[in-house]
């Protein structure tokens, strides 16, 4: 999608269309999210500073991010992609992978699959750039090699002939500090990296280094649809500004255990270890985790397992910017039953129904429609 | 102090003791032992501050005195040594030699001021039970005791005596074990939860003594056989309520040699890894159990039985280490599985009328 949240922003607020938008908080530590296309012109980008985006263009109009909305839009997005094909692999809220081969039965040409998206998304008030091409990393670069709005096709073969001359940072899996480490040694372009022999790419760029250079060369068998079970599912927050108080804490702690744990049954999935993870103002992290006697997928069983590893982890006072809250460790698909929870069968059958309950409310209308009545002041001091 | 001890019987108080000896390192003179004299004996005390055992041994009392010698080390010395009398002088400072024969060995020792007291109780009940039943009861309920200290008052014992039985409970929440003894005398009554560890100590330690004695204080249990004192706190709270826990009724009863099932369970367990279950299958017609575990990408194994059937077809299954320590701790000849339905709780029984019961949960098979 181009500027997706900005987009959506200039959907619903048809007086913003033609101007320049930001969305993010202007003030304090935040940085932009999505600048519009108008934004961009001043050179205002994703993660940058809110304070440096004002100065650029004071003029902007800022807009809160509404991420249940743009989830919608998504979904919508997503739900016509599902049209074209069942092979979608969403990769996040705005981009996604879809295996449109041709086949006996459905010869259509890939690239007419790609105008038909690009019409459709049109139709939703919205853009979105299209690459087409033979592998997943080749895809992924083409589409941004033409935005906004813009079906960048790469024939099979072309592959090497359209990567080489892009910069190495294009290459998914290549973040700033390996572009510099690159640079360092006159790689410049996903060409240059395509030279590299195994043992340089090794030694340069450790044990994904191998894999990267087949990718720059253009050769990535990944499918669009990876099919691996799912290990651990997890949710994080980064404050704002480091805190330092429990109440704060322990209350972010609640909603991300109520997310985990809606995730978790919304997949079906109970899980035995819970873990955290705890990046402190000094950027240390710790993961402490517990494995559970039986799994769950229930807040009010989780929660407690998750403050006691906070208490344990975490003394009221030092300063915390993440805290992070994961459930691995699924169960086997036998279970072993319990005696004693066994003698009031419905006590856990009840938790579980009105969770489902929350759930279904909050698919519908909203995660803010619905919630526990627990303030974060309710917190029992331990 | 200087004291000579023979060297079993120094051994053997040392042993006793050594079961209060602490791990905890971060107080180093709980590590230690507690040696004083009182007339013509040596009274030797450990604690870790959750049990603290107290027991005596005759010695020669040259001088008295009193001392805190290294636990483990004072233990193993004295097991390597030959069978004579054994010297404990403590007469140079901070010091303890051991001697005996040709050998000597100097040890530091710990200031027994800094020791903790040993606690002084006032039983407000007490009851004597014979010593043997007693351990033996204790050694048939122990595996079922939880290891899980988030439920406290799982990873104790419920000991009862009333009317003159004795009867003892443990459950770990997947399985209850419930055994009850008459005795030949009616001792007063008592009930209470104790630690299942200081339970299997005490159990092991009664060894020879004819009598045990439990006095039960407010916050703790007293037990005292032969010449040794064994003091434990007291769990709290209350026991589940094992009778409402107990199947009124089953639908299948199979019979069964309890060695054969014993040495089939333990020969199936082998394929049932990483937890997986071990499947028993009641056929009445065929008058077999069939016991089965197959585990992913490593194998399966089948062993059919036979018995003696009533009632139904069933089939069920259970974590194998639970049926295993339910077999093994039946103890009589024959044994019968009673089962209602593949979800509710399995029932061991011996047949020969002890009163004995292992209910064991069954694995829900996904």
């Amino acid at each position: 999608m181009d500027a997706f949240f900005a987009a959506v922003e200039q959907l619903d607020h048809p007086e913003w269309r033609g101007k320049p938008v930001i969305v993010g908080s202007p003030d304090g530590r935040g940085v932009v999210s999505t600048a519009s296309y108008e934004a961009r012109a001043f050179g205002i980008h994703s993660a940058m500073p809110s304070a440096q985006a004002t100065r650029r263009c004071p003029d902007a109009v800022w807009a809160r991010p509404r991420f249940a909305r743009y989830a919608e839009i998504s979904q919508a997005v997503c739900e016509m992609l599902e049209t074209f094909t069942p092979f979608v692999q969403r990769v996040s809220i705005d981009e996604a992978y879809l295996d449109v081969t041709p086949t006996h039965t459905d010869p259509t040409d890939p690239v007419a699959i790609a105008h038909g998206i690009r019409a459709a998304v049109d139709d939703l008030g919205i853009t979105c750039s299209i690459g087409v091409a033979t592998s997943k990393t080749v895809a992924k670069i083409a589409s941004d090699h033409d935005k906004p709005h813009g079906i960048t096709v790469v024939r099979p073969g072309d592959e090497s002939a359209f990567l080489a001359p892009l910069p190495a940072i294009a290459i998914p899996g290549v973040g700033g500090a390996t572009a510099e480490r690159l640079r360092d040694v006159g790689i410049r372009t996903i060409g240059d990296l395509a030279a590299l022999d195994e043992a340089s790419a090794l030694q340069l760029l450790g044990s994904h280094g191998p894999e990267l250079v087949m990718r720059a060369s253009g050769i990535d068998p990944r499918p669009a649809l990876e099919e691996h079970g799912v290990k651990s599912v997890s949710a994080e927050h980064t404050f704002a500004r480091d805190v330092r108080e429990r109440t704060e804490v322990a209350g972010e702690l609640k909603l991300l255990v109520e997310r985990v744990a809606r995730r978790l049954r919304s997949k079906g999935l109970k899980g035995r270890t819970v873990s955290l993870k705890l990046r402190y103002a000094d950027f240390t992290t710790k993961t402490p985790s517990r494995t559970m006697a039986v799994a769950s997928d229930i807040d009010a069983s989780l929660l407690p397992v998750a403050l006691e590893l906070l208490s344990e982890a975490w003394t009221p006072g030092a300063g915390l910017r993440l805290l992070g809250f994961g459930v691995s460790g699924f169960a086997e698909r036998a279970e072993q039953l319990d005696l004693l929870s066994g003698s009031q069968p419905d006590a856990d059958d009840r938790v579980r129904s009105l969770a489902r309950s929350i759930d279904a409310v909050k698919a519908r209308f909203g995660d803010s429609a619905i919630g526990y009545g627990h303030a974060v002041s309710d917190e029992p001091d331990e | 102090m200087k004291i000579s001890i023979a060297r079993g019987e120094l051994l053997e108080a040392l042993s006793v003791v050594s079961r209060g000896l602490s791990s905890r390192t971060t107080l180093p003179i709980l590590s230690g032992i507690h040696v004083s004299t009182d007339g013509d004996t040596a009274v030797f005390q450990a604690t870790d501050l959750e049990v603290s055992i107290k027991t005596s041994c005759k010695a020669r009392v040259e001088q008295p005195g009193k001392s805190v010698l290294p636990g483990r080390l004072l233990t193993d010395v004295a097991r390597s040594l030959p069978e004579a009398a054994i010297t404990i002088d403590t007469s140079t400072p901070n010091t303890a030699s051991v001697v005996c024969g040709q050998s000597s060995f100097s040890m530091k020792t710990l200031s027994p001021e800094d020791y903790p007291k040993f606690p002084e109780v006032a039983p407000g009940q007490e009851t004597v039970l014979p010593a043997e039943t007693f351990s033996h009861v204790v050694h048939q309920v122990s595996k079922s005791v939880s290891r899980d200290e988030t439920r406290p008052i799982l990873t104790g014992v419920l000991v009862v005596v009333e009317t003159g039985t004795l009867r003892m409970v443990a459950t770990d929440s997947y399985r209850l074990c419930v055994r009850e003894v008459p005795l030949e005398k009616a001792p007063a009554d008592i009930e209470l939860v104790v630690p299942g560890k200081a339970i299997e100590d005490v159990a092991k330690l009664v060894g020879s003594s004819e009598n045990i004695t439990l006095g039960v204080s407010e916050n703790q249990v007293i037990f005292t056989f032969g010449a040794t004192t064994f003091i434990s706190r007291r769990i709290e709270g209350s026991f589940p309520n094992y009778n409402q826990l107990l199947p009124k009724e089953h639908t299948t009863r199979a019979t069964v040699d309890r060695a054969e099932l014993l040495e089939a369970v333990k020969r199936v367990s082998l394929m049932a890894q990483h937890n997986t279950p071990l499947r028993v299958k009641v056929s009445v017609a065929e008058h077999t159990m069939t016991l089965s575990a197959a585990t992913q990408d490593v194998g399966d194994a089948v062993e059919d039985l036979q018995v003696t059937p009533e009632g139904e077809d069933v089939e069920i299954a259970f974590n194998h280490t639970y049926l295993l320590d339910g077999v093994s701790v039946a103890e009589s000849d024959t044994v019968a599985l009673e089962v209602t339905s593949p979800l509710k709780p399995g029932v061991i029984k011996p047949s020969d009328g002890e009163d004995f019961t292992y209910l064991l949960m069954p694995v829900r098979l996904g």
